[in-house]
């Protein structure tokens, strides 16, 4: 195995490509992100923090691969085989911050979604001696993932008819079947009271670990350095505020990794320092401040 | 207070008040003509009325035929046929405009020239097509699948991007996330939008059968007010509206039944 799953490399990201050579790097205020490096384990709980507009979803839009970034390169790793992330495959999957369930679909028909899509073709469910049987175990299988998240009261639920919790965790479900090498969470708390938010926390490493490989790696997007370093094995801060003067730019050229480290782990057996919390709080905050712009 | 629903069988008491205030109008209007004079047909008695009515469904003294179910034939075979071709090109265009920016491109310039009214072009279908079935299913296409079309390619423009790239993630092909995704999502506002064209529809084919038909309803409310018959022509239009609501009223319990959480969205 691997022992880098995913490894992002020199990844630039602007809005305006027309006036930029794509070759030399033209430092342009319409930079997003600007030479963004990192490594991911397989296993790893990574939460990437930084202020609202930094980049944060620009970056993980290039890892889905909706968004490819303008240069630099982002590898997937999977089984001594590397892929640069182009497309967008089953191999990521993603927890949107307003979780994106289709209004049309129950919690079980939404997590079962991904193996009716990922498992059979149009032309194979045209068969219905072989789709129908095939669709029940889909079924069967979705609702025992969905009673693991604690939704087995939830089942024939519409997301209309679901709290923000409730569709969180179909949605964190939905991704969850897939088993992806790369799970990515856009805010997954965002749209959330702070009651909600403090009790799915708790819960998410647990959700996650249980019921993905072991392999599998998670980024956490999120704004909130309390959730950061509760929720992730290692902490990486984004943010436009870094001491770019110093290079020589004449302008912010965007968004780079400032702060990159492991971070006290809560977990059930864990002991909860939180000392060790609160002084990586701090030096998060002063990294993401940055020095020259403060 | 205002936007508030009300009870199901105050709604229905309403709706019959208001036919019931349109037919005693009816009456006064009637009444007020034959005092003026008593063989005016222009807004004939509920008596000529019945009499009208029974003119078209009984068997023709000449041709032997029931006028109503001719023309009823005539009218219900160029809509059905019309209507279908128009409502499968256009969600297979719409689909394919909403989803592929190159499709989209193509065919806006010749959604361009179909804003002409179809009536002004009747004189270019003549020519191309002769005045069999086929001018007055291109009458109902040229009239109506560039906006059903439309709408349906604004409705797929309005659905948020992270639900197709979810459906990536999810494993699925581009094939996939148009028939799974893109299409039930939109499947409400096609159904509406067949039921917003099919007055248009409608108006375009009677247009049609007015100008140049020898059968049809379009043929018949012609043929008819030209001898001032009102109390045949007035059933027709009755005959219209109710089968206008009919058709309404089951699209929207089509909707209902294959998309039972539009309402709630």
């Amino acid at each position: 195995m691997n022992e880098i799953v995913l490894q992002i490399e020199c990844v630039n990201h602007w809005f305006n490509h027309s006036k930029t050579d794509r070759t030399k790097y033209k430092i342009d205020a319409n930079y997003i992100l600007y030479d963004i490096n990192l490594q991911i384990k397989p296993g790893e709980i990574i939460s990437l923090v930084g202020p609202s507009g930094c980049g944060k979803s620009t970056l993980l839009r290039a890892i889905t691969g909706t968004h490819p970034p303008k240069s630099g390169r982002i590898i997937l790793n999977i089984e001594d085989r590397s892929t640069q992330v182009t497309r967008p495959s089953r191999d990521i999957g993603i927890v949107y911050q307003q979780y994106s369930l289709l209004y049309f679909l129950t919690a079980q028909k939404s997590v079962a979604l991904g193996l009716k899509l990922d498992k059979t073709t149009i032309s194979q469910r045209m068969n219905l001696w072989k789709w129908l049987p095939l669709r029940k175990k889909h079924l069967i299988e979705s609702a025992e993932l969905l009673s693991k998240v604690k939704l087995e009261h939830a089942v024939n639920l519409y997301p209309d008819e679901m709290s923000g919790g409730m569709r969180q965790r179909v949605a964190l479900a939905q991704a969850l079947i897939m088993k992806p090498k790369i799970l990515l969470l856009d805010e997954p708390f965002g749209a959330l009271d702070e009651a909600t938010r403090s009790e799915l926390r708790t819960n998410l490493r647990k959700d996650i670990k249980s019921n993905t490989q072991k392999e599998c790696s998670v980024i956490i997007v999120t704004h909130e350095l309390d959730e950061a370093i509760y929720v992730g094995d290692r902490v990486v801060g984004l943010s436009q505020h870094w001491d770019w003067r110093s290079k020589g730019f004449k302008s912010c050229p965007g968004a780079t990794i400032v702060y990159n480290k492991p971070s006290p782990v809560f977990g059930p057996n864990n002991i909860q320092d939180f000392e060790a919390f609160m002084n990586q709080k701090k030096e998060i905050q002063v990294a993401l401040k940055g020095v020259s712009n403060g | 207070m205002i936007c508030q629903p009300i009870k199901y069988y105050q709604r229905a008491i309403i709706a019959v008040c208001s036919i019931l205030l349109i037919v005693l109008f009816y009456t006064y209007l009637s009444r007020r003509q034959h005092q003026i004079n008593p063989d005016d047909t222009t807004i004939p008695t509920w008596a000529q009325l019945a009499k009208g009515v029974q003119q078209v469904v009984t068997p023709n003294y000449r041709s032997g035929e029931r006028w109503l179910i001719v023309d009823l034939k005539a009218t219900g075979t160029r809509l059905a046929i019309g209507l279908g071709i128009s409502i499968i090109g256009a969600i297979i265009i719409g689909l394919l405009m909403g989803c592929i920016a190159h499709v989209e491109s193509f065919f806006i310039p010749i959604f361009c020239l179909c804003s002409i009214p179809p009536t002004a072009v009747l004189a270019v279908f003549f020519v191309l097509v002769d005045t069999d079935i086929k001018l007055y299913v291109l009458m109902i296409a040229f009239g109506i699948l560039p906006s059903m079309t439309t709408n349906i390619c604004s409705a797929i423009k309005e659905i948020p991007a992270e639900f197709i790239y979810k459906s990536y993630t999810l494993g699925g092909s581009h094939m996939e996330a148009i028939w799974n995704i893109v299409f039930r999502y939109v499947l409400p506002n096609i159904i509406n939008s067949v039921k917003t064209q099919m007055g248009p529809a409608l108006i375009y084919l009677i247009a049609a059968e007015m100008l140049c038909s020898n059968n049809g309803i379009g043929f018949r409310v012609r043929l008819e007010s030209h001898k001032t018959r009102m109390d045949i022509v007035y059933p027709y239009l009755i005959m219209l509206a109710s089968f206008s609501l009919t058709v309404d009223y089951f699209l929207k319990k089509l909707r209902d039944l294959l998309c039972p959480r539009y309402i709630k969205k």
